[in-house]
C-alpha cells in the first residue's frame, strides 16, 4: 500500500515539475527584458549582441529553446534536462547543477535546525498552553507570537546583531561573531560530502569547524526560530485545547488511566497537524529565507535565485525553480507518510 | 431472582449508600457571558442492588451530572461545590491515585458517542489494554489477549481481527460494545451508563442490559442508567430520577412514576407517548381492504456486488408486499435487515435486482427517465436525520418551493398560499417560512422534511426511520402529525423504523424481516400481540415497550436470541433457514431446508416449516 502510494504520488510529482518548468521556462521569456543587453551591456556592437544572443541561444524560436532546454531535438548541441544537466550559467558559465549543489545546502542546514529547534519548542509550549489556558505558559507565547510576528525577520535580523554581536562586543561579553558568512574567513572549510557544514565538520574531523560553525549558525537560526515559532506553537495550542475537550481523553481519563497515559493520547492526537505546518513552513522557507542569508551573508539558495533573477540568468532561474520545486514535493511527500502512520484513518 | 420485586431486593441488602451525591454544582464559564450552571444543587443516594434511571430532556445536565460522580468534567467546566461520597469516600477529597484508580476499576463508565469516545488514531485492542492495565498488573501482551477475550465476551463477531481495528472501522453499534467491554471486565461496584444501548439493536440491547440488570442483583452492585427512553426504565429500573435545569425534579419507584407522574416533564413525556398511542387507534380501521393496491411490490430482490470479489451482499431476497391507499405498512427489523435497500427500491433511488414494482397499475421499472422525473411527485420520502435530508443554506419557503416548481404549475400568490398551507398542516409556525435548517429544532426540521414531501400531493410516502434521530418527546409529536396527515390527505405509508414502539402505534400491517427475507406479514394485532415466526417472537420480547405491567426482569423466561446477525454476503448465508444456528426453536432439518413463505389461516404469511407444519403452537406474546 505504502509503495503504490509513494508511486502514485512521485508520477503526480513528475508531471507537477514538468507543468512547473514549463510555466517558469516560458514566463520568464514572456518579460519585458533583455538578457543579452544586461549581458554585453548597453553599448555593445550589433555584431556583439548578435553573436552574444546565438551563444546564448536566444535566436532560435521559443520552442526550440524549450527542446534545448528540455535536451530533445536539440539544435545546439549541448545536453538538457533529460541528460540531466541543467545547462549553465550565463553570468558566471559554470554548471548550474554544481552551483546550487553548493549554495541549496546552505539553505537546507539553515532552515532545517530552525525548524526542528522550533517545533521541539513549540510543542511543549504548545501542549503546556493549551493545558492550562490563561496560564504563564499561554500568556508568555500569547505575548511572543505577538510580538515576534508583528516585525518582519530582516528588522529581527538586524536587531539580534545590533545587540548580540555589536553591544555585547562593546560590553565585552562574549559576543556573536559578525555577520560575515558561515565561518572565520581564517578557517578552511572542510571537503564537502552532504554540504551540511557542521555534520561535514563532525564527518571530516575537524572540531574547530564545527565549533566555529555552530557559533556562526547560532544568530541565523535563531531569527528564524524566534519568528517562525509563533504559529506552531498557536497551533499545537488550538489542537491541544480541542483534544482535551474532546470524548475519548474524558473517556480515557473517566476508565482511569493514568496522567501520563492520557497525556501521550492527547499529544498523539496533536502533533500530525502540526507536523504539517511545519512542512509547510519549510516548503515556504526554501526561498523564502532570503532576508535571513542576505542580513548574515550566508549566501544560501534564496540569495542565488535573487542574484539570478536580477542578472535575468535564465538557466539559473529555471534551474533553482526546478530544484526549490522538487525539494518541497520530496518534503510534503515525506510529510504525508508520516501522518499517515500517525492516522489510520488516512488512507493512503 | 427475577421476579423478586425491587423493594425487597433493595431493602433486603443495604446498610448503607453506594454512591451520595449532595448538592453538586458544576459551572461551565462562558466568554461574554453569564457562567452557566450545568448541575445545581443535585442530591442523589443510590444504594446497593439499585437499578436507578435518570432521565430528562437533552441539555437537562444529566450526563455532565454523571461525569461528576467521578469528580471529572469536560474542560472548561468546573466542579463549583458540592460532595460525592463513593462507598464512605469523599471523591473529591482524594488523592490523585486513588481516585485514579477507583475509576475504571471501582467505578465503571460507559459513555455516549461511542466511537468518539475512542482514540482515533490507536488499535481498539490497544485501549482495551491500557485499561487493563492501568488496573492490572500483566505483561502488555497478556493484556492484549485479555481485549481479544473481551471482544469476544461482548459477541463481537471475529474478534481476532477486531482487536486490531480502529474505531473509524467499527459501527457505532461494535463501538458500543467495545465500551461496555471495557467497563464490565473489572466488575465495578457501580456502574454508571450514560445511554449505552444507542447504537445497538434490540436483541443486543436486551442480552446486555439483562446482563447488567443480573450482575446488578447478584453482585449487588449498582447501576446508575442515564437514558431517555421510556422503554429502558420501565423494563429494568427500580427507581427513576428525573433531572431538569440541573437539578433533580422527581425521585419516584418505577411504578409510581408510570402511574402518577408529579414533574410537568414527566408528565408531558408520559402524555405525549399516550396521546400518540391513541391518535394511531383513531385512525386504524379505516382501510378499505378491497381497494386495489396503490404499490406492489412482486419477487423484489436486490443484490449489491463487492468490488473485486464473486460474491454478493443479499440486502433484499423475493420481496412480495402490498399498500393499499391510506394504509401505513411497517418495515421492521435489525440493522442489516435490508429494510432502508426495500425503501429505496420501491422509489426507484436504486434500481432492483430483479422482481416488479407496480405503482397504480404501472410497472415502474418501464417508465422513461424524464417522464418518471414528473412521476416522483406521486411518491416520496423522508429520511432520518432531518438536519442531513434539508439543504443548509435554503429557509423553509425555498425548501418548499422546490417540488412545488418540479410537480404543480402554481405561481406568484397561489403558490406562496400553498406553502402556508403547508406549514400549517405540519404545524410549523408562520415566523418558521424564512428559517434555515440550522435555526430550527430538529423536531421543526422533520416537520420542514414532512412539508415537503407532500408539497407534491404524493399518494405514497416512504418513512425512512423518520423519528431514529429525535428524542422521545419529539418522537410522539411527530407520530402525531403523521396519522393526522394520513387521516386528512389519505396518503400510504411505508414505515420503515427498528423501533417498535413507533410501528405499534401507526402502522396497520407490519412486515418483519431478517437478512433481508420477509419472515412473518400479519396485521398489527397479529404480529403483536401474536406472533408466530420465532424470529419475530424474540424480536418482540427484546424490544422494550414503556409500561410497567410485564417487565422484561419480571418475566421467568427472557426470549432473546443468540449471537448476532450474519452479515448479508452470499458465503455468509446460511444454506437452509436463515436463522439456523440463532433459533430457540430450531431442528436438525432446519439446517439445510430452504424456507417459503407460507400463508396461515388467520391470514397472515410466516415463513418457517414448523410453524406452517402446527409444530410450534400459537402463544401469546412474551412481551
Amino acid at each position: 500500500m505504502v509503495w503504490r502510494f509513494i508511486a502514485k504520488r512521485v508520477v503526480i510529482a513528475l508531471l507537477q515539475l514538468i507543468g512547473i518548468s514549463l510555466v517558469v521556462f516560458f514566463l520568464i521569456r514572456g518579460l519585458d527584458a533583455d538578457p543579452v543587453a544586461r549581458i554585453v551591456g548597453l553599448n555593445a556592437t550589433a555584431e556583439a549582441v548578435k553573436q552574444a544572443t546565438e551563444s546564448l541561444g536566444l535566436h532560435e524560436a521559443k520552442l526550440q529553446q524549450l527542446a534545448n532546454y528540455l535536451g530533445i531535438f536539440s539544435s545546439s548541441g549541448k545536453d538538457g534536462i533529460m541528460q540531466g544537466t541543467l545547462g549553465e550559467s550565463w553570468v558566471t558559465g559554470s554548471s548550474i547543477l554544481e552551483e546550487v549543489a553548493r549554495f541549496l545546502p546552505i539553505t537546507l542546514e539553515l532552515i532545517t535546525y530552525s525548524l526542528i529547534i522550533a517545533f521541539l519548542m513549540a510543542m511543549p509550549l504548545g501542549m503546556s498552553s493549551g493545558t492550562r489556558p490563561g496560564g504563564f505558559a499561554d500568556r508568555f507565547t500569547f505575548v511572543w507570537g505577538l510580538f515576534a510576528g508583528s516585525q518582519p525577520e530582516f528588522w529581527w535580523g538586524l536587531m539580534f546583531v545590533f545587540v548580540f554581536f555589536f553591544l555585547f562586543q562593546q560590553a565585552g561579553w562574549p559576543s556573536a561573531p559578525a555577520p560575515l558568512g558561515r565561518l572565520n574567513p581564517f578557517l578552511t572549510a572542510p571537503e564537502s560530502i552532504t554540504g551540511f557544514i557542521l555534520i561535514d565538520a563532525v564527518l571530516r574531523g575537524r572540531f574547530d569547524v564545527w565549533l566555529d560553525a555552530a557559533h556562526h549558525l547560532m544568530l541565523p537560526v535563531f531569527t528564524l526560530v524566534f519568528v517562525i515559532s509563533g504559529p506552531i506553537v498557536k497551533m499545537v495550542r488550538q489542537n491541544m485545547l480541542r483534544v482535551l475537550r474532546s470524548d475519548y481523553i474524558l473517556y480515557a481519563r473517566s476508565a482511569g488511566l493514568s496522567r501520563n497515559k492520557v497525556a501521550r493520547y492527547a499529544l498523539r492526537a496533536a502533533l500530525a497537524p502540526a507536523m504539517t505546518l511545519t512542512a509547510i513552513i519549510y516548503g515556504f522557507l526554501l526561498g523564502g529565507a532570503v532576508p535571513v542569508e542576505l542580513i548574515y551573508s550566508l549566501g544560501g539558495i534564496g540569495e542565488y535565485s535573487i542574484r539570478s533573477i536580477l542578472n535575468l540568468d535564465f538557466p539559473a532561474i529555471q534551474g533553482t525553480v526546478l530544484i526549490i520545486a522538487m525539494v518541497s514535493l520530496v518534503i510534503y511527500l515525506v510529510i504525508d507518510i508520516l501522518h499517515a502512520f500517525l492516522d489510520p484513518r488516512i488512507a493512503f | 431472582m427475577v421476579a423478586e420485586t425491587n423493594e425487597s431486593t433493595v431493602a433486603g441488602s443495604s446498610t448503607g449508600n453506594i454512591l451520595e451525591a449532595r448538592d453538586l454544582s458544576v459551572r461551565f464559564p462562558i466568554v461574554d457571558g453569564p457562567d452557566v450552571y450545568a448541575v445545581r444543587n443535585f442530591n442523589l443516594a443510590v444504594k446497593p442492588g439499585e437499578f436507578v434511571g435518570l432521565m430528562g430532556e437533552p441539555g437537562c445536565g444529566k450526563s455532565t451530572a454523571a461525569m461528576a460522580f467521578l469528580g471529572l468534567v469536560r474542560p472548561p467546566g468546573v466542579i463549583e461545590s458540592g460532595k460525592v461520597d463513593f462507598l464512605g469516600n469523599d471523591i473529591f477529597k482524594m488523592e490523585e491515585e486513588a481516585a485514579r484508580q477507583m475509576r475504571g476499576r471501582d467505578i465503571g463508565m460507559i459513555v455516549q458517542n461511542p466511537r468518539y469516545s475512542l482514540h482515533p488514531m490507536m488499535r481498539v485492542g490497544d485501549q482495551i489494554a491500557n485499561v487493563y492495565r492501568a488496573h492490572n498488573d500483566v505483561s502488555k501482551k497478556d493484556a492484549w489477549n485479555h481485549a481479544i477475550d473481551m471482544l469476544r465476551m461482548v459477541g463481537i463477531n471475529d474478534p481476532d481481527r477486531r482487536v486490531k481495528a480502529y474505531a473509524h472501522e467499527l459501527s457505532s453499534g461494535m463501538a458500543q460494545r467495545v465500551l461496555i467491554a471495557i467497563a464490565l471486565s473489572s466488575t465495578p461496584k457501580l456502574l454508571i451508563a450514560d445511554e449505552p444501548t444507542s447504537g445497538l439493536d434490540v436483541t443486543i440491547q436486551a442480552q446486555f442490559l439483562d446482563q447488567m440488570w443480573d450482575s446488578c442483583r447478584q453482585t449487588n452492585s449498582a447501576v446508575v442508567l442515564v437514558t431517555q427512553d421510556l422503554g429502558i426504565v420501565a423494563n429494568y429500573c427500580d427507581r427513576v430520577v428525573i433531572m431538569h435545569e440541573g437539578t433533580i425534579v422527581e425521585d419516584a419507584d418505577v411504578y409510581t412514576f408510570f402511574k402518577s407522574p408529579q414533574h410537568e416533564y414527566s408528565r408531558r413525556i408520559l402524555n405525549l407517548q399516550r396521546e400518540a398511542q391513541e391518535a394511531g387507534e383513531s385512525v386504524l380501521g379505516k382501510i378499505d381492504r378491497n381497494a386495489a393496491p396503490i404499490v406492489e411490490v412482486k419477487d423484489m430482490s436486490k443484490l449489491f456486488p463487492i468490488r473485486a470479489s464473486e460474491s454478493k451482499v443479499h440486502a433484499a431476497e423475493h420481496v412480495d408486499f402490498e399498500l393499499r391507499p391510506g394504509e401505513c405498512l411497517g418495515l421492521v427489523g435489525e440493522s442489516g435487515s435490508g429494510k432502508t435497500t426495500i425503501g429505496r427500491c420501491v422509489l426507484r433511488l436504486v434500481e432492483p435486482t430483479q422482481g416488479e414494482i407496480i405503482f397504480r397499475d404501472r410497472n415502474i421499472a418501464d417508465i422513461r427517465r424524464n417522464e418518471f422525473r414528473k412521476f416522483r411527485g406521486n411518491l416520496q420520502i423522508v429520511f432520518q436525520d432531518p438536519l442531513d435530508s434539508l439543504n443548509p443554506r435554503w429557509t423553509v419557503h425555498q425548501v418548499l418551493s422546490e417540488p412545488l416548481k418540479l410537480h404543480t404549475e402554481l405561481s406568484g400568490q397561489a403558490k406562496e398560499d400553498r406553502i402556508s398551507e403547508l406549514l400549517d398542516l405540519v404545524g410549523l409556525e408562520p415566523s418558521m417560512r424564512f428559517a434555515l435548517p440550522r435555526e430550527m429544532s430538529a423536531g421543526r426540521q422533520q416537520r420542514a422534511s414532512i412539508a415537503r414531501a407532500i408539497a407534491s400531493n404524493p399518494d405514497f410516502i416512504v418513512l425512512d426511520e423518520p423519528t431514529s434521530a429525535l428524542t422521545p418527546e419529539t418522537t410522539a409529536e411527530i407520530i402525531r402529525l403523521l396519522m393526522d396527515l394520513s387521516a386528512k390527505l389519505g396518503i400510504a405509508y411505508l414505515f420503515i423504523s427498528h423501533d417498535l414502539t413507533t410501528v405499534k402505534y401507526i402502522c396497520h400491517r407490519v412486515v418483519v424481516l431478517y437478512l433481508g427475507q420477509i419472515v412473518e406479514v400479519g396485521t398489527k394485532d397479529q404480529v403483536f400481540n401474536h406472533p408466530r415466526h420465532p424470529y419475530s417472537r424474540a424480536l418482540l420480547a427484546s424490544h422494550l415497550f414503556p409500561d410497567t405491567t410485564n417487565r422484561r426482569v419480571d418475566r421467568a423466561v427472557r426470549e432473546t436470541l443468540e449471537g448476532e446477525i450474519p452479515s448479508p454476503i452470499t458465503e455468509n448465508l446460511p444454506k437452509g433457514c436463515y436463522l439456523y444456528g440463532r433459533c430457540p426453536s430450531q431442528v436438525d432439518k432446519c439446517r439445510d431446508m430452504p424456507q417459503e413463505l407460507a400463508v396461515l389461516d388467520d391470514g397472515r404469511s410466516v415463513r418457517c416449516w414448523r410453524v406452517a407444519e402446527g409444530d410450534l403452537p400459537e402463544e401469546p406474546a412474551a412481551h
